[in-house]
């Protein structure tokens, strides 16, 4: 018995350090990104429609087929690497991961440490609420709990419109949107604060639930966004972008997962 | 029903990653924290406050904020900056943290053994190698499996903090679930899970406990 068990044991082991092992060697490390034949992609893959897992936990979204179409054109591998989202600036600096690409709002702070391309896609700060609930405008969120996804530029959107942030009772930052929303059919939350491609994915999922007000946190855009030193890297996906938007191919992915074309020319 | 099966794929690998982790942390840390046990005992006094310096701060500071430390902080500490690759970077955290623990266990385990043991095994010949390895160590290891057990399940289900370094646990993998489909089943389906791995060591302790019960 005791021998069978320790053999079991060896064994369960000896598979795990070379799982491990072949883990390693098909998921090198960031480096030199400048020489490298392949260039890592930094993404949350818990962020549909822009990146997340199929039925058999393959990669797929439309910052994705976006992604690999451009790697296609620079001629470079593209290898994706999951982060969590709220350490994205710490992945890049830490050339752990080369780009950043999974619906990436250009704002002024991340500016200062992150290049970006032109913007690719036009997003705005939904307010998602309950379908019963009496909030039909934002100015009716004072004195509420409003929940948004920590890291997210939905923090930033909401502080630059100063009167309604001050008359806001609470912020409340979870780890990501569906969390949120639960919290939201819970009760906890008065309004959840999202972008706008994530937020119409979930609530699609439950028609009749939940809510979307006419009002907005205002008008953002998507880039992609690599290290600021980076400006060869850059110039090359900058390229790729661009054609992509000429021939039509940006436009037809758009068509694929969101049912129109709403790529930014 | 249907879509249980669906989603079971993705729950199994995410199981692989926890049984990974947790087996490659027992494996190192179980040795480990004998050594750290042996050496806050050992007759040099400075060896042994060293040891409880280092368990103090392996106690003292979450596992989650260690595994970000290597993860993230590690590459950038002069000299010995060094950048690990997620999974390597897990199982450090998780070893050096629970090699602490461990080594409370043993060296209670150790100090439970009645001095007179270490008399009459003097008396008898034997090396200080000797004596532990066949008087006290074994009589130890009686002692030490109910916390062992206690600290073996907290293990499995601490491994749920690989999350942080974005890793697919099953705990992870559920959620991402969970995000996609916009549903809370497969949190049930991963407590299962959860439950089904604690049952096994739960089982397999109450086995090795028997079986060292026989010397009472």
């Amino acid at each position: 018995m005791k021998k069978t068990v320790s053999m079991l044991l060896a064994t369960l082991a000896a598979a795990t350090l070379l799982t491990a092992c072949g883990k390693k060697a098909e998921a090198p490390a960031a480096a030199a990104p400048a020489a490298a034949q392949a260039i890592v992609i930094g993404l949350d893959d818990n962020f549909p429609p822009m990146g997340f897992r199929d039925d058999k936990g393959e990669l797929v979204g439309f910052d994705i087929d976006l992604a690999r179409e451009a790697g296609k054109r620079i001629g470079v591998e593209v290898q994706f690497k999951p982060i969590d989202w709220s350490a994205k600036e710490a992945e890049l600096s830490g050339k752990r991961v080369d780009v950043l690409w999974n619906g990436l709002t250009i704002t002024e702070e991340r500016k200062a440490n992150i290049l970006f391309t032109t913007p690719y896609l036009e997003n705005h700060q939904i307010i998602v609420v309950t379908d019963k609930s009496p909030i039909t405008s934002k100015a009716q969120l004072a004195g509420k709990v409003v929940g948004v996804q920590d890291g997210s530029s939905a923090v930033d959107a909401i502080q630059k419109d100063g009167d309604t942030a001050k008359a806001i009772k609470e912020i409340k930052k979870f780890g990501d949107n569906v969390t949120a929303l639960m919290d939201l059919s819970a009760g906890r939350l008065d309004a959840l604060v999202v972008d706008e491609v994530v937020g119409r994915y979930y609530t699609g999922k439950k028609p009749g639930e939940y809510r979307v007000l006419e009002d907005n946190f205002g008008t953002e855009d998507y880039g992609v966004g690599t290290r600021k030193d980076d400006t060869a890297l850059m110039a090359k996906l900058q390229k790729a972008m661009d054609e992509m938007k000429a021939d039509g191919t940006a436009a037809t992915i758009s068509t694929q997962w969101f049912g129109k074309d709403i790529v930014k020319k | 029903m249907s879509y249980l099966l669906d989603i079971l794929s993705p729950l199994l690998q995410g199981t692989l990653v926890t049984l990974q982790v947790f087996l490659l942390t027992m494996l190192l840390a179980v040795p480990l924290g004998l050594g750290l046990a042996l050496l806050r005992l050992s007759r040099r006094a400075w060896l042994g406050r060293l040891v409880s310096g280092y368990v103090w701060l392996m106690r003292g500071t979450p596992l989650m904020l260690q595994m970000l430390f290597i993860y993230f902080a590690l590459p950038f500490v002069p000299v010995i900056g060094i950048r690990l690759p997620d999974f390597p970077a897990a199982i450090l955290a998780f070893t050096l943290n629970y090699a602490a623990y461990f080594a409370e266990i043993f060296r209670a385990g150790i100090q439970s053994v009645d001095r007179g043991q270490y008399e009459a095994s003097k008396v008898l010949g034997l090396s200080y190698v000797q004596t532990m390895r066949r008087i006290v160590l074994p009589q130890m290891v009686k002692r030490i499996l109910p916390p062992m057990s206690n600290e073996t399940i907290t293990l499995i289900k601490d491994t749920s903090l690989i999350y942080v370094l974005a890793m697919n646990d099953l705990l992870r993998a559920a959620r991402g679930i969970v995000q996609r489909d916009f549903t809370t089943s497969p949190f049930v389906v991963a407590a299962a899970f959860y439950l089904l791995m604690t049952l096994v060591l739960t089982w397999a302790f109450q086995r090795m406990e028997k079986k060292v019960a026989v010397y009472d």
